[in-house]
């Protein structure tokens, strides 16, 4: 349904065009009927081929009747020697031709066509292509000719270059061309591919196709000479984002492997917790817990029971297992759909123990962008910082800029990333709340890393104007967490992934783990994850709205019956 | 300052004028202007529009609501007694190919008469919306109809004598098995497959591998994989947070359905309602989408058009509501943003669903993952 402007017309007008139309609807109709006499009747001639081609003119997505004339077509081929099929089939590209300026958007029209081009004896594709670049050069965003035009490309042969070529020379006549841009970047691979990286740790196969896998990524020389056409193209129109888009492709990286990241275990609790590097259902993943060589039959559980995929899965050992804290254990937990594995040995006189990649080791957190070509993000960021200079007010050099430093050294860039973000609030203030959460999982990131670099297990980030909590899966061995002072409206269901959060009775040292939420926390419903944190002993929820209601004290109280230290 | 006073100003101007619409709607189920005609093979869709839209606007006491039922099952395809046309059952568009009306089976053997997928799907979700409770839906044949239609790269056709062949056909056929509460219509694993192979290199949807992406495509991508609860199995987190990322970007004052391209009232809801199912519609300016599609609300016939100063029509008034019920807009029932039905609807699925079962087992949830 294509809109159409309103025109105001006089009441004769209007009569004589009601006339009209009746004239034509009657004419319509009977057609119509005809055609499906015929075609009923199984004839298959030219009569039937003239119906359907005044029908189509006016109506070229009555898809039925496309059907009945590929039917005539393929009844034709079968008495007509082959001159006269080419000579049926140039006639019909024709009609089409007629059709498609009626209407360059009909589906109908563009997959006959599609049909009609494999069929033809001898295939005239520099005339398709010649169609597809005058219907382009009327609407570049025609994504109907597009796609002919690929099928074309892909049905003739022709070479990759060539095509490459006319991109080239529509983003040279017009850097805002989107659909170019998108059309090289599938080409690009093909022509220019990367070479196959070494064999993964875990051997996983591929996953399937799309443009974010390593195999259509594109080999570096090629990048270097991308990076300067893009950078033209933005340096001249900073505003179209169809360069902007381009390059974070450019720049972007594989996704790393899938595996464990993370395997806990308490030996008072006798329990295991595991975190993977995604959501996975452990019932359908082959998840194998083996214990000092013995497999063990345990029940897998997400850590919260509503969800079925979680990033954390937890199991509870026979009692008596692992307890005795003179024995030495040794874990491995296998996914086996994924071949990966990860071992976790608990040592005598220990109470608890873990294994895991950090999330620095990881580079988890600059994995955006591509890492390993370092002096290549230093330039583009320089590019980019030049450019912002003289636009300080475009979104996409902000973004692009914050994203480049994150790649390069979160932490180091952490203020100047701060400062970029108010300003990217300022200038895109439509998307403001997106920018806030964006830069809440960027700080959030940075606060991992510091902890890491601590080597401590306290995540505290307090007036950080955080939105969001993220990363949770992160957090799996955190005992300490400090959120006051941000802008958080509830507790995600997430938090349960926090499974050390609690207090240990027993030991030698009284460890005291408190939540300290200044925050605007308003209703129980906020706090409803708590439940799922086993033994949190203190929470501290002062200046928050929900200690203005009434029965707050006995309401939580009933929610989070472990906690004793309630501060309100 | 100066923002506030404007807005006073122009209040008048942007209200929600719902009564036009009910109007609208009604109008539409009685008589379509000429230049409607080239719609007649798809009439049932324009049905859904009307229909669902006086859902959205809670006026659905204005429809005889039997008499439509009897309508919607009279487009049924079903199986003639010997079953020979098993292959070609579903819904079709309307009774333009002159099968003789009726609403029981065995069906008639005619060789151009099929189930079209869209139909098929338009029509379950008319159903729902009209309270029937898909008694008279020959199951195993809209699923046998339906199989047929789906290629070997995971992509379906709309009819079984073919067509073109994309993402949105796996939109319906989706849609068609999470209603029946069947997934033996599809094979899940080939649709994820050639889903995931449309994922453009600037991280939303094409219609297939290779091709520009597009708002509309991109809902049919993430609707779908919501609908067969594996969201999160075929898209990583960086993914997901890249596709919000496109998603919303597409924002100028409504929404657009392409990089570069004029903002039009249907996007938001295409883009606004893949953004809800990525749990990051918050982050979008409810404002100015609330006042953009207004800006394309016709204040005489009703309806809302895609750009301002144009025809309204079925397709983006009803999206239109939906837009506006997604931003929490007062006196409109609240949209399942996955079924594109309400979520009264939804419920009363839920109900027969419950029913088929046997028993009061759970049904399928829409956000099964746990996300980041």
């Amino acid at each position: 349904q294509h809109g159409r402007v309103k025109v105001k017309t006089t009441a004769q007008q209007e009569e004589e065009k009601r006339k009209e139309r009746e004239k034509k609807l009657q004419i319509y109709v009977a057609a119509r009927d005809a055609c499906f006499t015929k075609r009923k009747d199984g004839v298959f001639d030219d009569e039937a081929l003239q119906l359907t081609q005044q029908l189509l003119s006016s109506n070229p997505d009555f898809a039925t009747l496309w059907n009945y004339r590929r039917e005539i077509l393929l009844h034709l081929e079968t008495v007509r020697n082959q001159d006269e099929v080419q000579k049926i089939y140039e006639a019909e590209l024709s009609f089409l031709e007629s059709c498609l300026k009626v209407n360059p958007k009909s589906y109908g029209s563009w997959h006959h066509r599609g049909w009609v081009s494999a069929r033809l004896p001898r295939p005239d594709w520099a005339r398709e292509l010649s169609l597809c670049d005058r219907c382009l050069s009327l609407d570049d965003r025609n994504f109907h000719c597009w796609d002919y035009r690929r099928m074309v490309v892909k049905m003739s042969g022709v070479p990759v270059k060539q095509e490459l070529d006319f991109t080239d020379r529509l983003i040279g006549s017009n850097f805002s061309n989107y659909s170019s841009w998108h059309y090289r970047s599938t080409l690009l691979p093909l022509l220019h591919p990367q070479a196959p990286d070494t064999p993964s740790q875990c051997g996983n196969p591929p996953p399937s196709a799309s443009p974010q896998t390593h195999f259509h990524r594109v080999c570096e020389e090629q990048l270097l000479k991308e990076y300067e056409l893009v950078q033209n193209a933005f340096f001249t129109d900073p505003n179209d984002q169809s360069a902007w888009f381009y390059y974070r492709w450019l720049l972007g990286r594989a996704e790393r492997d899938e595996m464990i990241s993370c395997v806990y275990v308490s030996r008072e609790e006798e329990r295991v917790a595991v975190a993977f590097s995604r959501p996975v259902n452990a019932q359908s993943v082959g998840l194998l817990l083996i214990l000092d060589g013995q497999p063990q039959r345990v029940e897998w559980q997400s850590v919260h029971p509503h969800f079925k995929n979680s990033p954390v899965w937890i199991c509870s050992l026979p009692p008596g297992t692992i307890s005795d804290v003179a024995n030495e254990h040794n874990l491995t937990v296998h996914w086996t759909e994924k071949h990966s594995h990860r071992d976790c040995a608990l040592y005598t006189g220990r109470s608890e123990s873990w294994c895991r990649d950090t999330a620095t080791d990881l580079e988890l957190f600059r994995s955006e962008l591509s890492v390993e070509k370092t002096s290549v993000l230093q330039s583009e960021l320089q590019s980019v910082r030049q450019l912002q200079e003289l636009e300080p007010l475009n979104k996409w050099c902000l973004l692009t800029i914050i994203l480049l430093m994150r790649a390069l050294d979160p932490l180091g860039y952490e203020k100047e990333t701060l400062a970029h973000f108010q300003t990217l609030k300022d200038v895109d203030s439509m998307r403001s709340a997106y920018y806030s959460d964006l830069c809440s999982k960027f700080m959030i990131e940075n606060t991992i890393l510091k902890m890491e670099y601590a080597e401590v297990r306290v995540f505290s980030i307090s007036d950080r104007k955080l939105t969001t909590l993220c990363h949770l899966d992160q957090l799996l061995l955190v005992t300490h967490i400090n959120l006051s002072s941000n802008q958080l409206q509830q507790l995600p269901p997430q938090f349960a992934m926090l499974q050390c959060l609690e207090v240990r009775i027993g030991t030698l040292f009284f460890l005291l783990f408190f939540i300290n939420l200044n925050s605007e926390i308003s209703t129980l419903a906020d706090l409803q994850p708590l439940a799922s944190c086993p033994k949190l002993k203190r929470l501290d929820l002062r200046g928050n709205p929900i200690t203005q209601t009434t029965n707050a004290e006995a309401e939580l109280a009933g929610l989070l019956p472990s906690v004793t230290d309630l501060l309100l | 300052m100066a923002e506030e006073e404007n807005q006073f100003e122009e209040c008048e101007q942007i209200d929600f004028l719902k009564d036009r619409h009910v109007r609208f709607f009604q109008r539409t189920l009685q008589v379509l202007p000429e230049r409607y005609a080239s719609l007649e093979t798809t009439r049932l869709t324009i049905l859904f529009f009307a229909l669902s839209g006086l859902d959205v606007l809670d006026a659905l006491d204005v429809v005889d609501s039997d008499v439509l039922i009897e309508w919607i099952y009279s487009q049924q395809v079903l199986p003639t007694q010997d079953k020979s046309n098993l292959n070609r059952c579903g819904f079709r568009g309307s009774s333009h190919i002159g099968i003789p009306y009726s609403t029981k089976g065995p069906g008639v053997l005619h060789p151009y008469d099929s189930g079209h997928v869209a139909m098929t799907y338009t029509g379950l979700c008319s159903l729902l919306i009209l309270g029937d409770d898909l008694s008279r839906v020959n199951k195993e044949a809209v699923l046998a109809g339906l199989k047929v239609l789906q290629l070997e790269d995971g992509s379906f056709y709309a009819v079984p004598e073919g067509s073109e062949n994309d993402i949105r056909f796996i939109y319906c056929a989706a849609s068609i098995c999470y209603m029946l509460d069947d997934w033996s219509g599809m094979d899940i694993q080939k649709a994820i497959e050639y889903i995931r192979g449309s994922l453009s290199y600037d991280n939303a949807f094409g219609q297939g591998a290779g091709k520009e992406c597009h708002g509309g495509w991109t809902y049919c991508a993430i609707a779908s994989l919501c609908l067969m609860g594996r969201l999160e199995e075929a898209l990583s987190q960086r993914e997901l947070n890249r596709i919000r990322r496109w998603c919303i970007m597409r924002q100028q004052s409504g929404f657009q359905g392409r990089p570069n391209k004029p903002v039009d009232t249907c996007y938001s809801f295409w883009v606004g309602a893949t953004l809800e199912l990525l749990d990051a519609f918050q982050f979008t300016n409810f404002e100015k989408n609330r006042s953009f599609i207004l800006s394309t609300q016709d204040r005489l016939v009703g309806g809302f058009a895609k750009w301002p100063d144009s025809h309204p029509d079925p397709l983006h008034a009803y999206l239109g509501l939906c837009g506006l019920s997604l931003i929490g807009e007062p006196d409109l029932r609240k949209v399942h943003p996955a079924l594109n039905i309400t979520q009264r609807a939804f419920q009363h699925l839920q109900q027969l669903q419950q029913t088929w079962r046997g028993n009061g087992g759970s049904c399928i949830g829409q956000q099964d993952d746990l996300q980041h």
